[in-house]
């Protein structure tokens, strides 16, 4: 983990591109999702508005975060890690700020796109196809650029970090082609039940293939540099990555258990959405004996503290995705707010967390200052986390609410008055992880552009 | 285990392959692409319909996809393979924020889903759905073809019943309220004319009742009952006006029928799945008293009073 030695100093410019990239786009993803809960509230809010509208603000909030915030933030942590833990420069800066400003075109195109209604439709696939096509180009450029990176490498031994961000990369780009049916530019599906089945396949994949393997990059990079302790296990490194690699790529069906697909598909999908205790826990097991008993140190780092919490928010989704893949669970959790509260502590809670500890791990190494302001950066960690968890939690009481009065016999249309107040619960702690966004854009900036601390 | 660039990405990548065949292609290659009996294809209308049905994301609120545990709307017929293929995109969804829709097709005539849409507070007062008055005429017209064909060859029955009856109720308040009020009770079996009513009309029970009201019927009947509620200028025949059915012969029993079967081919909905008897019969009384300012609540014969009444 030695990862000192450097010749000349490094420029870092790829990765403060994506640093801002994903604090500009994480205020877009939040101020999106705050016009969502507002319509929930009350839906003559904002009535009337194309653009807007509940059934395009909704995947606009979900793309901006997954290509917005999430996956940039913790690829900035990547391209700053990626060459020190390979002794080595970036393959190419130059390229690294072509695939960042590509990636925003393509993040700015696809919500444009949405908004005047050019989607496919697809939940998670709603991204136009020439969109496709720029996604396509732009982990294209990373994959090279990372992998020429290695290529180059002056330490002979891969890191678990770089396991996991070079899969990561290489097979998102390819599952997000096969479930973008990136061959049917008009409308990118399948005909009927088949275009369920490689729908979800892809859309568990963005956690699966994606946010999960970055986000366990980071943290296995940052918190045994943050606690200074070696790395508890290289064979439990191992298995957790070929395990997660082999489990998680199974389980997209278990979005269809409810729906007309082959039984054999169903029950491998429950069977490997239990069998994620494995690569879960193999991952927590080492990660958390990692840092055993420098809790006090961990707290006291920012990095240290979004990203252990990530890992405590990573165990809660995973038990609860386990368990919410049983089919005697799902009657009462399908389809109502129960999921939306799950993906939430998902994508923010662990991915989210993550990327921001990432963020503010990587900020005073590639500015040379330390950070604008550690009290903001605090400020925001809280806010993050009592919203994500209010949040969390209001939504499963909802979705309890929903699920068990469904399935006792009672119409849709009476239930909505019964959870009025989820909705106004979750709007209210949704501004506190809005605020936080905020906070966080301008700690960031600070740091980057017009920052008054002293050179280290 | 010497983790070296060519064993990740050879390794990661020949998983994904074989995850993909297995659960991508294989399912792909051995589908089952038989229509179900009640498929039929849609008409281009229809088709541009869902068109418009896709773009504004209609799909993250109401899903299309009957499960064997559903009991509500849409539950007599459950999802099978054979109604999806001619499906592209499928459009299952993930979330029922609004009811499922996969047998709307009938369930309403067509003005009741232009009001809808106009705002589908003027229909349904405790919807949350936006509304979508900024489409405009044609392309709410076009939708609704869609949404009227879902159900396909079922959806196709209940829309020949709408429209039959639509011709008849529009007849029947064409001949003017005498005549629409004894269509009106006309057509209630006459048991259910003359059926007691179980209710007395106590303060409590009116107050219940006035809570159904304007949870259910204020968006066309309106708030006094005129029948001129915000949906009254895009429905006809237009909703009645209850005020009219004084010194008519109407009874709580004709009432009760009508709120729980609803008007097929009118803009007045069942409302048999989401009121029980008690919600029923107790805006009944509410419009009775309020409203037409007669009730044959507290009459006899009514047998022996339950503890509680009055």
């Amino acid at each position: 983990m030695s990862a000192t030695n450097q010749d000349k100093p490094k420029t870092y410019k790829t990765a403060k591109a994506f640093c801002l990239t994903s604090a500009c786009w994480f205020t877009m993803a939040t101020s999106a999702g705050m016009i969502g809960a507002g319509y929930l509230i009350a839906p003559d809010f904002l009535a009337n508005i194309e653009w807007i509208h509940f059934g395009r603000i909704r995947p606009i909030h979900v793309n901006i975060n997954l290509f917005g915030f999430v996956t940039p933030g913790l690829l900035a942590a990547v391209f700053y890690f990626l060459p020190r833990l390979l002794k080595t420069e970036l393959y190419s800066e130059k390229l690294g700020i072509v695939s960042c400003v590509l990636w925003n075109i393509y993040v700015f195109a696809g919500i444009v796109g949405i908004a005047l209604g050019y989607t496919q439709g697809r939940e998670y696939a709603e991204l136009a196809w020439p969109v496709d096509i720029l996604v396509g180009i732009s982990f294209g450029l990373v994959v090279f650029n990372l992998l020429m990176t290695v290529r180059q490498r002056k330490e002979p031994i891969l890191y678990v970090s770089i396991w996991y961000s070079c899969a990561a990369v290489l097979l998102t780009a390819t599952t997000y082609c096969i479930g973008n049916v990136i061959w049917r530019p008009d409308t990118g599906a399948l005909l009927g039940i088949p275009d369920a089945i490689i729908l979800w396949f892809y859309g568990h994949n963005v956690f699966g293939l994606l946010l999960t393997p970055l986000g366990l990059a980071v943290a296995y990079y940052v918190l045994p540099l943050v606690s200074r302790s070696p790395l508890y296990s290289h064979t439990l490194s191992l298995i957790g990555f070929w395990s997660l690699l082999v489990v998680y790529t199974h389980i997209g069906t278990h979005h269809l258990l409810q729906v007309p697909v082959p039984t054999w598909l169903k029950v491998i999908a429950i069977v490997d959405s239990v069998a994620m205790v494995i690569p879960v826990m193999i991952f927590l097991i080492n990660i958390w004996y990692t840092v055993k008993g420098k809790l006090g140190v961990i707290y006291a780092d920012i990095a240290g503290k979004f990203i252990f919490t990530g890992t405590i928010m990573y165990f809660f989704v995973n038990i609860q995705g386990s368990i919410m893949a049983l089919p005697q669970v799902q009657r009462v959790t399908h389809f109502n707010n129960w999921v939306v509260a799950h993906a939430h502590l998902g994508v923010l809670g662990f991915a989210g967390m993550t990327a921001l500890g990432g963020l503010y791990y990587i900020l005073p190494k590639i500015t040379g200052k330390p950070l604008y302001s550690r009290f903001l950066a605090d400020l925001q960690y809280w806010f993050v986390l009592i919203g994500v968890v209010g949040f969390t939690i209001g939504l499963t009481i909802a979705g309890l609410i929903q699920g068990n009065a469904w399935i006792n016999g009672e119409a849709l249309y009476r239930v909505l008055p019964e959870i009025h107040m989820y909705y106004v619960a979750r709007a209210s702690t949704g501004l506190l992880v809005a605020i936080g966004a905020y906070l966080g854009l301008y700690n960031i900036v600070r740091t980057l552009f017009f920052n008054p601390g002293v050179s280290k | 285990m010497r983790m070296t660039p060519k064993v990740v990405v050879v390794g990661s990548f020949s998983i994904l392959a074989a995850v993909v065949f297995v659960m991508v292609c294989w399912p792909y290659a051995n589908r089952d692409m038989t229509p179900s009996e009640i498929y039929r294809p849609r008409s281009s209308v229809e088709a541009a319909g869902r068109v418009i049905y896709l773009r504004n994301g209609c799909v993250y609120c109401h899903s299309q996809s009957i499960r064997a545990i559903d009991w509500g709307h849409g539950a007599e017929r459950i999802a099978q393979a054979g109604d999806y293929v001619g499906d592209r995109p499928i459009l299952l969804g993930s979330q029922r924020t609004g009811v499922d829709l996969s047998q709307e097709g009938g369930e309403h005539p067509d003005d009741w889903h232009i009001a809808h849409f106009v705002n589908p507070r003027y229909t349904r007062p405790n919807s949350i759905m936006p509304p979508f008055e900024w489409l405009g005429t044609e392309r709410l017209n076009t939708l609704a073809q869609y949404i009227q064909s879902l159900g396909m060859k079922e959806a196709d029955v209940r829309m020949a019943r709408q429209r039959y009856w639509k011709e008849e109720s529009i007849k029947a308040y064409e001949a003017g309220p005498d005549a629409n009020v004894k269509w009106l009770a006309d057509i209630v079996p006459e048991g259910w004319r003359n059926i007691p009513n179980p209710y007395p009309t106590t303060p409590a029970g009116l107050e219940r009742g006035h809570i159904i009201y304007q949870q259910f019927c204020i968006g066309c009947h309106g708030p006094i009952g005129d029948g001129m509620g915000p949906a009254q200028p895009y429905i006809y025949p237009p909703p009645l006006n209850f005020t009219i059915l004084k010194g008519r012969g109407v009874s709580g029993g004709i009432l009760y029928y009508q709120i729980m079967n609803g008007i097929t081919g009118t803009a007045m909905p069942y409302f048999k799945r989401e009121l029980e008897s008690q919600k029923i019969w107790e805006v009944g009384d509410y419009v009775a008293v309020y409203f037409i300012n007669q009730s044959d609540a507290n009459k006899d014969p009514r047998g022996i009073d339950a503890s509680w009444e009055p």
